[in-house]
């Protein structure tokens, strides 16, 4: 076995015997940013002025409607930028949601997510006082000129500050990055990296640049103001930043998430395995006794639905067994070590893998990209070369469970 | 109208013109005078049937109309027989106007001569008849009919003394014209005690009275319940209607000699019909066959495939019908290794395969995938004997034939005389051979070159246009077949040859054709897992190779927040345009791809 297996195996095995099959996680969302980084396609918004407290009220009106009793196993609130909440405020969201779904005594790992400009020491003690164990910190880049095509509102040097302040006060520290700045040199990249590996992190995510549709950098690029990284360079450096990793201990136990033994996110590792969770606040998705949901996108349209007593729904799915096969197959297959565990992916999808997937399958682990694990708890997984594909592996999949 | 007019009082005549010069404005006038059109209904361009007729200003069909004009308190007679006017139905045009005693030359007063005006002029005087010059829109304030008079007799020979004014728009001497219709144009000669002899100049097909034949009586005269025969085709019906086109059908007793209008005697297929085919009394002596018949040549193939290979049938049915209505088009069942089940099919020319690729896209909504159009070769097998291809691909091996003979035209090319430089350098990078130059007035000229048609069906026109700043216009006679140093240029994708995309080219410009094509597949092809070598071969060699680099990377970076709804919609995105590709052993590659043999590019 290499180093880097070991290790990733490692990381994935403390959490596993942690999160119970049968629990539930609560994701609780807030889409408010201070300004919206051009890359960015997620359900966040530039504060516009709008009332805070009335967002925050509406999120918790929702929650007593649908996660009352919840008793979730992991807590994650992301954004947006749930900093921005000013330190009350996150206090007291903090305070009734335990009241709510008794969060504290239930969950193992309360996540927030955190941007270094907002960050400041009165929000950090609001966020432990209120039950967060772990912070994650948007750095993105240490590169001055790189957060500004970005359009980040912070310096390098307050993302530091950002991750000191949030390593004295919380065990459990992780890092958002971004790699693959167009010209990136690798060894700056590298240096990067180390910095902020030095500064006692548990968990880095390491994101290659991606143009999503509708962001600001896709239609720069599309304009010809902003160029797309090739993509070989992409994948050196995927590769350095797994090797790099590996050397400090850390593990890559998901395509972009590496972690030191035992420190893996249970929240992600709950999405990744097909567990339930309960998504509150705009556009947050739910995946609930095999439904999947997800609320309204605009915050006022969110606020006025639950304002009026409406459930926020945007959309619900009732997933076939082929779907259902085939989202634990998409979601478990970004984890390298653990994979999909067949047994499982049956059970709640009612399909056999192997004989829903059937020669395209067998085709897959011929081919060296995917492999099956020996012994009882057979597991389905992407090997070392099959990773940096997954996209291609899982359309071939679609393409038997979704012809 | 329900009287038969005397042979001295019918005149059969013709409009022809290059495309927008009016035929159809002045058709409509001609419709008011003769009192066949209901002003309150009347439609613009009436005599254009088909919606793309209409969309695409062009006329594809032939129709005829009888109206009935007084000159000088005398009425007449005159069947107005419309031409389509693009250079792919030149043997239409060549019928109906042997169905006429004269035509109208229509020139734009302000454009001038343009290349169909010389084509369709040409086709005219080689008959025999009387042609008279008209010049239309002179109300426009840029008309300029001094200049044009002078390209008439440059150009065509004719009399300008004898060309007329007018404006179809306005009316402003349409008067004139039809009297000179009347007074020069003689009358139909014909002997009306012999036996039957009608011309068949068109046919359509109505989908509740069957094939309706269009026919001009020449001797003799044809009843309801004649029997009769159709010389070409060797085949009898009993007549079940006889009529004329007001432009109604309608019925009448018999056609007698010089009249022109319309049979219906349960034919079932519009193929059972041959343009240009004699119509003659199935009963006594066999009767001489009126001259030009001959059997439509397909001068452009290409490959029309379903995207699902489960539309093939539908296909095999939409193409059914659509030979209903277009008895040119033919298609027989084609294999590739690549595409699948198809057709290989052939059209008269490249307008004519646009128009039948349209309509079986718009009638019968089967995602289709055409290949890059193709002309047919004449090969001269060892054993003496001469056999017609229609696909690359039916070459056969390099020591079965002892030579390839291409269709070649002679194509006239009309343009402002300051681009004549970029035009002969164009037609000679196309294998041209430089015939004669002619000049029209002071400020244009005619060219004429002998092309191979294999040259001007690809993105020839669109280098006239950019070459001449949109002035120059082209038009081509009918191909002859001519020997030429010819090769099959092989396409190999990672290793496997891709009969689809093969061409056959002149060897002189294989290299340069097989490196732009690699070029082009390079962009077209998307990154798979592995690197594809792609290579283009003449005979066992070589010539040219690029590759595809294999992709780096596909997976998504960022995939939490739990969307996972919208993630499984961006990969169902990617299988779908998955499963519009088509497989070469390893390869996918996508529709648009094989087009790329079309590519010019260096």
């Amino acid at each position: 076995m290499r180093a880097s297996q070991r290790l990733r195996l490692a990381a994935a095995a403390a959490p596993a015997e942690m999160l119970r099959e049968d629990g539930r996680s609560l994701y609780v969302h807030l889409p408010f940013c201070t300004s919206k980084c051009r890359y960015c396609d997620f359900n966040s918004y530039a504060w516009s002025g709008q009332s805070l407290e009335r967002h925050v009220r509406a999120v918790l009106a929702e929650a007593r409607a649908r996660a009352a009793g919840l008793r979730p196993q992991t807590v994650f609130i992301g954004g947006g930028t749930p900093s921005f909440l000013p330190a009350p405020l996150l206090g007291e969201l903090l305070q009734q949601l335990d009241e709510v779904t008794g969060f504290r005594a239930s969950a193992s790992e309360v996540t927030m997510e955190a941007n270094p400009e907002s960050f400041d020491d009165a929000r950090a003690a609001a966020a432990a006082a209120g039950g967060v164990n772990r912070v994650s910190i948007g750095v993105q880049s240490l590169r001055a000129p790189v957060l500004r095509a970005y359009d980040r509102v912070h310096s390098a040097e307050t993302a530091l500050a950002a991750l000191r302040r949030a390593r004295a006060l919380f065990a459990r520290v992780n890092a958002d990055l971004i790699y693959a700045f167009p010209g990136q040199d690798p060894q700056e990249w590298q240096e990067d990296l180390e910095s902020v590996l030095a500064l006692g992190v548990d968990h880095v995510s390491c994101y290659e640049l991606s143009f999503e549709p509708g962001t600001a950098l896709t239609r720069m690029r599309d304009a010809g103001r902003f160029r797309a990284e090739e993509p070989e360079r992409g994948r050196a450096l995927f590769e350095r930043t797994r090797a790099l990793c590996a050397r400090h201990g850390f593990g890559q136990y998901e395509v972009s998430n590496y972690a030191r033994a035992g420190a893996a996110c249970r929240h992600n590792l709950a999405y990744w395995r097909s567990l339930d969770y309960v998504g509150i606040g705009a556009g947050a998705a739910s995946w609930l006794d095999g439904e999947r949901r997800k609320n309204l996108e605009l915050p006022e349209a969110y606020e006025q639905a639950v304002r009026a007593g409406k459930d926020p729904v945007a959309e619900a799915e009732r997933t076939d067994p082929a779907t259902t096969l085939f989202d634990a197959l998409m979601m478990g297959l970004r984890l390298p070590a653990e994979g999909v565990l067949l047994e499982r992916a049956r059970r709640i999808s009612g399909l056999d893998p192997a004989a829903a997937c059937g020669a395209t399958l067998d085709e897959l682990i011929g081919e060296g990209l995917l492999e099956l694990t020996p012994g009882p708890a057979r597991r389905l997984r992407a090997t070392d070369s099959g990773l940096p594909f997954l996209d291609s592996i899982l359309t071939r999949l679609l393409a038997v469970l979704r012809p | 109208m329900a009287r038969n007019f005397p042979p001295e009082r019918i005149r059969n005549f013709s409009i022809i013109a290059h495309i927008d010069h009016g035929k159809s404005t002045l058709a409509d006038r001609f419709l008011e005078i003769g009192g066949a059109v209901d002003p309150r209904k009347k439609m613009e361009q009436m005599l254009d049937s088909m919606d793309l007729e209409r969309e695409r200003g062009i006329t594809i069909k032939a129709a005829a109309v009888a109206l009935v004009v007084q000159v000088d308190g005398q009425d007449y007679l005159l069947n107005l027989i419309d031409t389509p006017g693009h250079v792919d139905f030149s043997y239409e045009v060549e019928k109906s106007l042997q169905a006429c005693e004269g035509a109208l030359l229509l020139i734009d007063a302000a454009q001038g001569i343009q290349a169909q005006t010389v084509a369709n002029a040409h086709l005219a005087l080689n008959q025999d008849m009387t042609v008279i010059p008209v010049f239309n829109k002179v109300d426009l304030p840029h008309a300029r009919p001094e200049e044009i008079a002078e390209e008439l007799e440059n150009v065509l020979l004719l009399d300008p003394s004898q060309a007329l004014r007018c404006s179809a728009k306005t009316g402003e001497g349409v008067r004139e014209v039809v009297r000179a219709v009347v007074e020069r144009i003689p009358p139909p000669k014909g002997d009306p005690s012999a036996p039957l002899r009608a011309l068949v100049f068109d046919a359509k097909h109505d989908e509740y009275r069957g094939v309706i034949v269009y026919l001009r009586v020449v001797d003799g005269a044809i009843r309801k319940g004649d029997h009769v025969r159709m010389l070409g085709v060797e085949r009898e019906y009993e007549v079940e209607e006889v009529g004329k086109f007001t432009p109604k059908m309608a019925a009448h007793e018999r056609l007698g000699v010089g009249e022109v209008g319309y049979m219906i005697a349960n034919i079932k297929r519009l193929g059972d019909v041959h343009v240009g085919d004699t119509l003659t009394s199935a009963k006594g002596a066999r009767a001489e066959p009126l001259k030009g018949y001959r059997e439509p040549q397909s001068m452009v193939w290409c490959g029309i495939y379903p995207v699902n290979a489960s539309d093939f049938e539908h296909l095999r049915t939409a193409l059914e019908e659509l030979k209903l209505n277009d008895s040119s088009l033919v298609y027989e069942p084609e294999t590739s290794d690549a595409l699948g089940f198809g057709f290989r099919c052939g059209f008269l020319g490249l307008l004519h395969m646009e128009i039948a690729q349209e309509r079986l896209e718009r009638e019968s909504e089967i995602d289709i995938v055409q290949t890059a159009p193709t002309v047919p070769y004449e090969v001269l097998l060892n054993n003496g004997k001469a056999r017609m291809i229609h696909a690359p691909g039916d070459l056969p091996d390099g020591s079965l034939y002892s030579e390839i003979r291409e269709p070649v035209v002679a194509t006239h090319l009309l343009l402002p005389i300051d681009s004549i430089g970029a035009v002969m350098k164009l037609c000679s990078e196309r294998r041209g051979v430089f015939q004669k130059q002619e000049h029209l007035s002071p400020t244009r000229v005619m060219l004429t070159w002998d092309l191979p048609l294999s040259e001007i069906i690809f993105d020839f026109y669109d280098k006239l246009k950019s070459s001449t700043r949109g002035y120059g216009t082209m038009d081509y006679d009918l191909p002859r077949f001519q020997a030429a140093d010819l090769v099959k240029l092989r396409i190999l994708v990672a290793g496997e040859e891709a009969d689809a995309l093969s061409i056959i080219c002149h060897r002189d410009f294989a290299d340069r054709r097989g490196r732009a094509i690699l070029k082009k597949l390079q962009k077209e092809i998307p990154r798979h897992q592995f690197e594809i070598a792609l290579q283009a071969a003449v005979g066992g060699k070589i010539i040219a190779r690029e590759s595809i680099r294999a992709l780096a990377k596909n997976v998504t970076a960022k995939c939490y927040g739990g969307d996972i709804t919208r993630k499984r919609k961006l990969l169902e995105k990617q299988k779908e345009g998955k499963k519009r590709m088509k497989s070469l052993g390893r390869v996918e590659v996508p529709q648009k791809a094989f087009l790329a043999v079309l590519s010019t590019e260096e």
